[in-house]
């Protein structure tokens, strides 16, 4: 019957979503019990960067740069999850910047459509440290369409501005390896990752302290101190246990040659 | 936080039943977000003109005026070829500008990227430690393996990269690209669910 409704090929990532989605209720009830804190994740050292970044911002008298990418403000995509991300380290480091008086420079995506969260994420940072005063709205750039026209303004800023931290956290493409590598060059401590694998080399290659793929996730949990966001760590690992469980299963059948079973993982 | 949540139900049940309304309401979400994308886009003028003058107020040198007027004076051209010639962005006049200067602009940006890549690659390569040495190694033998003297001389070499290529490289992958989707899909459900912090704090 359920088969007859669902569309080809969903079955299996409908079970995913319901044992996630089980899971969410379950870890959640635990968040809001106290049971579950960011003590019991392991420290991850770009994120004691990120302070020490703007320290050095600070006695440099150079400004700290952050961008979640050319690209990075998708709200309705697959990636709409990175830009969370990007939005909760956004409103991290603007905290950061409020409280040690660094001055922050926003470069904004070019989906001009998240600009609104973007202010209200450093908005909210400055007011949080009780310093909404010091908010600048020409702090948030915008640069139009196009990656490359993007990367070639923030290497312009970079330079005519200096940096002190450039902190990269979101969906990059082609853009992040030159506004990266030109940081290093103009003397930043390069702190940032990404969730999109394929660019997480340049990451790798180009940072000081480098967030490897779903680390971002993490990270935006334990700088949050958010209980609900710290159980979506738990949540994850358990989806990493469903999914193993189900490479070992798919490999015994597979091995096995039962084809009505394997057709099963096929759905 | 409501209006988020229906609509990602909505959109969460399109991908799972093809009932024709619900295909039907996701082909609408779909053709708004162009609209709202296309709208939003004269907010970001607005702050870009902020910026640039907040920049040319801190700068008074003729230079920094030419880096302000300079997006202005092409904005303009880009706009007046696409909206005063018949064919509009598909005017000769346009794909002049665009061809000729952006496409022309975009593509030397690129290839600077290969300098940059060349740079950061002498630093992530310098034998530093005995993750570095590992690197190096499986780098070496993955790029030597596509020089065809290598592969004259030392025929081994074309196996091995690729076994790097297929075994350590792909598994390796594969792993990370799972546990960044199974994350992205909390953050889903989250959403959903309207426990998303980051939205909570945005308003």
């Amino acid at each position: 019957m359920l088969l007859g409704i669902l569309a080809d090929g969903t079955l299996q990532p409908l079970i995913l979503l319901a044992v996630l989605t089980a899971a969410t209720y379950v870890y959640n009830k635990k968040a809001y019990a106290g049971e579950i804190k960011a003590d019991q994740l392991r420290e991850i050292p770009a994120i004691a960067a990120i302070t020490e970044g703007v320290g050095k911002s600070v006695e440099e008298n150079k400004p700290v740069h952050y961008a979640m990418g050319a690209s990075g403000g998708q709200l309705y995509s697959q990636l709409v999850s990175m830009t969370l991300v990007a939005l909760a380290f956004l409103n991290y480091i603007a905290k950061l910047c409020a409280k040690y008086e660094a001055q922050l420079i926003v470069h904004m995506p070019y989906q001009a459509e998240s600009i609104p969260l973007i202010e209200a994420m450093v908005r909210e940072g400055y007011k949080a440290e009780g310093k909404q005063e010091a908010f600048q709205p020409s702090c948030l750039r915008y640069y139009g369409q196009g990656a490359l026209s993007w990367t070639q303004a923030v290497t312009a800023s970079y330079d005519q501005e200096g940096v002190g931290l450039n902190l990269s956290i979101g969906i990059f493409y082609s853009d992040c390896p030159i506004s990266l590598e030109m940081a290093k060059i103009k003397g930043a401590l390069n702190v940032g990752g990404t969730g999109r694998w394929i660019m997480v080399y340049a990451f790798a290659m180009m940072c000081d302290y480098v967030f490897l793929g779903q680390e971002i996730y993490v990270a935006g949990a334990i700088i949050s101190e958010n209980p609900l966001m710290l159980a979506g760590v738990w949540i994850e690992d358990l989806g990493k246990f469903y999914s193993l469980l189900l490479l070992g299963v798919g490999l015994i059948v597979g091995l096995l040659g039962v084809s009505a079973a394997a057709a099963l993982f096929a759905l | 936080m409501i209006i988020i949540a229906i609509t990602g139900i909505l959109m969460v049940a399109a991908y799972f039943i093809p009932w024709a309304p619900l295909q039907g309401v996701k082909g609408v979400m779909t053709s708004w977000i162009v609209v709202i994308s296309a709208a939003t886009v004269a907010m970001g003028f607005v702050y870009m003109t902020t910026s640039q003058y907040k920049l040319y107020q801190k700068n008074r040198s003729t230079l920094q005026l030419v880096y302000t007027v300079t997006p202005y004076v092409f904005f303009a051209g880009f706009l007046i070829s696409a909206l005063a010639y018949p064919g509009g962005s598909n005017s000769p006049e346009y794909r002049w500008w665009f061809t000729n200067i952006y496409s022309n602009v975009g593509a030397t940006i690129y290839a600077i990227m290969y300098f940059t890549l060349a740079s950061s690659a002498y630093r992530t390569f310098r034998v530093s430690s005995m993750e570095a040495i590992a690197l190096i190694a499986g780098g070496m033998i993955y790029t030597l393996r596509q020089i065809p003297l290598f592969q004259v001389y030392i025929p081994w070499i074309v196996p091995l990269g690729e076994w790097f290529l297929l075994v350590p490289n792909t598994g390796g992958g594969r792993g990370a690209v799972i546990a960044a989707a199974l994350a992205a899909l909390v953050v889903g459900i989250r959403t959903l669910w309207g426990k998303e912090v980051t939205l909570e704090v945005s308003g």
